[in-house]
């Protein structure tokens, strides 16, 4: 126990003064507050140019044969009114600077175009005359129009949707966020951790520093050591992305226009949330197993790096099977995907989000990677032992079960 | 300690093979507690395979190694330091953290294992280095903070695998002054070496290892005298030229 704490203040400790941890882990928060901080000078200058038209005074010519336009809107925009058969002039007007915009409306809208005439004020500013034009036809159209038939034309009807599943009111989407976390969580371990759970215990390989440690702890010890504090430091760097993002979104949420989430509408299934956990807690194992295992059998870590995009692929290839999981849960192709150990996690962490995971095939999907993550971890424990002196070579299967 | 005739260490009928190559063969010998052992041979005669079997890095093909009558565990009641032939270690640490991570791995508190580490850092005059990455050090500078290691627990069992490797004749004495200090504390050494002066300086009984068989052993004299009063040098050459002629014959 002294030894397993020591080993895993260690590594925490390194991992925590390295660059490398730090760049990664400040990359995040940094990269939400430029997305913030893009969003919000956005809209901020969308509403000062939006001012600023406001108090803009445009010389504009409208001509409208369709009719559709109150007079008293024109009058408002202080537009000047053309007669059609001057419609050439009051272009060649536009053309030499003598006016800002001109605007003709056709007699049949439905079939010809609003046509927009206008000097130039730079490509951000040039698409003004244009909202002009089709804000003047709205706003007139939709004068004397009841409110109703307002919000139908311009799509603001809002509506509730109420879908029922076995008498009960079921929301699948929300249904699905709270045991869908796990399925986050794993990528976000997996992506950001997987490659240093690879190349942690080659580290011990390529500085020789194999023996010296192996005469004083027991591998075991090591590899638990190593994994817990990979554990620890991925919690670590979870909250220092989510929290600056968290504290960003709460203090930020009106000035950027941000979506607000209740959360307090969210259904709360203990039973998937448990089924959620357990395979998320049994996938991590698995794959933290073979992860270390390969990185014991190979020399450097360089060498380990190359297994690491077919258990990426094994892992996540799945995904590609999404609409399958959804659709046609009890084909054969998605039960094996469910029940290989090699392929299982993102399938039952899925299907189990969406909700057409049973509860037998999943305690069984859980029992098979539990299984299969001791099994690897015992291998993995085996290789590091046995190919830790490999310096140069991988380590063979065949060496690593034939041998006492 | 006083020497003893007491085994610390002791192998029996060892046999050890890699695929179809069998390297240690029958081989028979005692450590005696207190005493210092050279354990000598070629490159590739079976040294390092015979004291990583002792230690349970490599398990035997037959025979039995024993350490206090045991096979050495990790976790059991014996003080080892073991200096391996192939030296390293973390490299992108600080030298004080490096140590008192070991030393506490070997058992210390904290506290003790540092403040040991700060000791040998200024016995070897390398107190300066202490929170200087590793890898900044030169070659036979990390030596010296991997044998710090090795004896910062006081053992009573020290095993060092060509322990002069790399060093320079001061440093070189600097370590042989250190492994004194141990045998004065009553610590048992083996010594893998090449080296005749630090054995005859050193040793008190030896064993002369040639293709995985024992070809000498006892105390120096006994040696000197199975092999007509000469050098351990000549003996050396001895038995290994004598081979050489073996081969050609053959």
């Amino acid at each position: 126990m002294h030894n397993l704490s020591t080993v895993i203040r260690f590594e925490i400790v390194r991992a925590l003064k390295k660059k490398s941890f730090w760049i990664l882990a400040i990359s995040f928060p940094l990269m939400f507050a430029a997305i913030f901080g893009i969003i919000f000078l956005s809209n901020k200058a969308t509403d000062d140019a939006a001012e600023k038209l406001k108090e803009q005074s445009f010389s504009i010519a409208i001509t409208d044969e369709s009719t559709l336009l109150k007079p008293e809107m024109i009058a408002a925009t202080k537009a000047q009114s053309i007669k059609a058969q001057d419609k050439q002039s009051t272009i060649d007007r536009v053309k030499n600077g003598q006016l800002d915009a001109y605007i003709y409306y056709p007699k049949n809208l439905d079939a010809q175009p609003i046509e927009v005439y206008g000097k130039d004020v730079g490509p951000f500013e040039n698409g003004r005359y244009e909202s002009i034009a089709k804000s003047l036809l709205s706003t007139s159209v939709q004068t004397g129009v009841s409110p109703a038939i307002k919000k139908v034309i311009e799509g603001k009807v809002s509506s509730t949707n109420t879908i029922y599943r076995d008498g009960k009111v079921h929301d699948s989407i929300k249904e699905a966020i709270l045991p869908g976390i796990f399925l986050l969580l794993f990528y976000f371990l997996i992506s950001f951790f997987g490659s240093q759970m690879l190349t942690s215990t080659t580290e011990e390989k390529e500085n020789r520093v194999i023996e010296m440690i192996l005469t004083t702890i027991k591998a075991r010890t090591l590899i638990v050591g190593k994994i817990i504090s990979l554990i620890i430091l991925a919690i670590i760097q979870g909250l220092l992305v989510v929290m600056p993002a968290l504290i960003g979104y709460l203090i930020f949420h009106d000035q950027l226009k941000l979506p607000s989430f209740d959360l307090s509408s969210l259904p709360v299934d203990p039973v998937r949330i448990g089924i959620g956990f357990l395979v998320f807690a049994a996938s991590f194992m698995l794959f933290t197993g073979l992860l270390v295992a390969i990185g014991a059998a190979v020399p450097t870590a360089k060498e380990a790096g190359s297994f690491f995009g077919i258990i990426m692929i094994l892992l996540f290839g799945p995904l590609y099977a999404i609409t399958l999981f959804v659709s046609s849960p009890d084909t054969a192709i998605v039960k094996f995907l469910s029940l290989f150990p090699l392929t299982s996690p993102i399938p039952l962490m899925m299907r189990n989000a969406i909700g057409n995971l049973g509860i037998g095939e999943a305690i069984l999907g859980i029992a098979i990677l539990v299984v299969s993550a001791v099994i690897v971890m015992a291998i993995g424990i085996r290789i590091f032992r046995f190919g830790a002196l490999e310096y140069s070579r991988k380590l063979g299967l065949k060496e690593v079960f034939v041998r006492k | 300690m006083k020497k003893t005739n007491d085994p610390i260490i002791s192998v029996s009928h060892f046999a050890m093979r890699f695929g179809n190559t069998e390297v240690i063969k029958d081989l028979n010998f005692e450590v005696y507690r207190g005493e210092t052992f050279g354990f000598l041979g070629s490159n590739g005669s079976g040294k390092t395979t015979t004291i990583r079997s002792l230690l349970g890095i490599y398990q035997p093909t037959g025979g039995d190694l024993l350490i206090n009558g045991k096979k050495y565990t990790v976790d059991g009641d014996i003080k080892l330091g073991y200096l391996p032939e192939e030296r390293g270690l973390y490299k992108k640490e600080s030298v004080v953290d490096i140590m008192t991570y070991f030393g506490q791995l070997k058992g210390m508190s904290k506290s003790d294992a540092r403040q040991k580490s700060l000791d040998f850092l200024k016995r070897v005059d390398l107190l300066d280095k202490a929170k200087t990455r590793l890898d900044k050090l030169s070659g036979g500078q990390q030596q010296k903070i991997q044998l710090g290691i090795t004896v910062m627990n006081d053992p009573e069992l020290l095993i060092l695998d060509e322990p002069t490797k790399g060093f320079d004749p001061v440093n070189r004495r600097l370590l042989m002054e250190i492994i004194e200090e141990h045998q004065a504390k009553g610590a048992t050494v083996v010594m893998i070496t090449h080296q005749m002066e630090e054995v005859e300086r050193l040793c008190d009984r030896i064993l002369l290892l040639k293709d995985g068989t024992s070809r000498a052993y006892g105390t120096i004299d006994e040696v000197r005298k199975q092999f007509g009063g000469k050098s351990l040098d000549d003996i050396f050459i001895d038995v290994y030229s004598h081979a050489e002629e073996e081969h050609t014959n053959a």
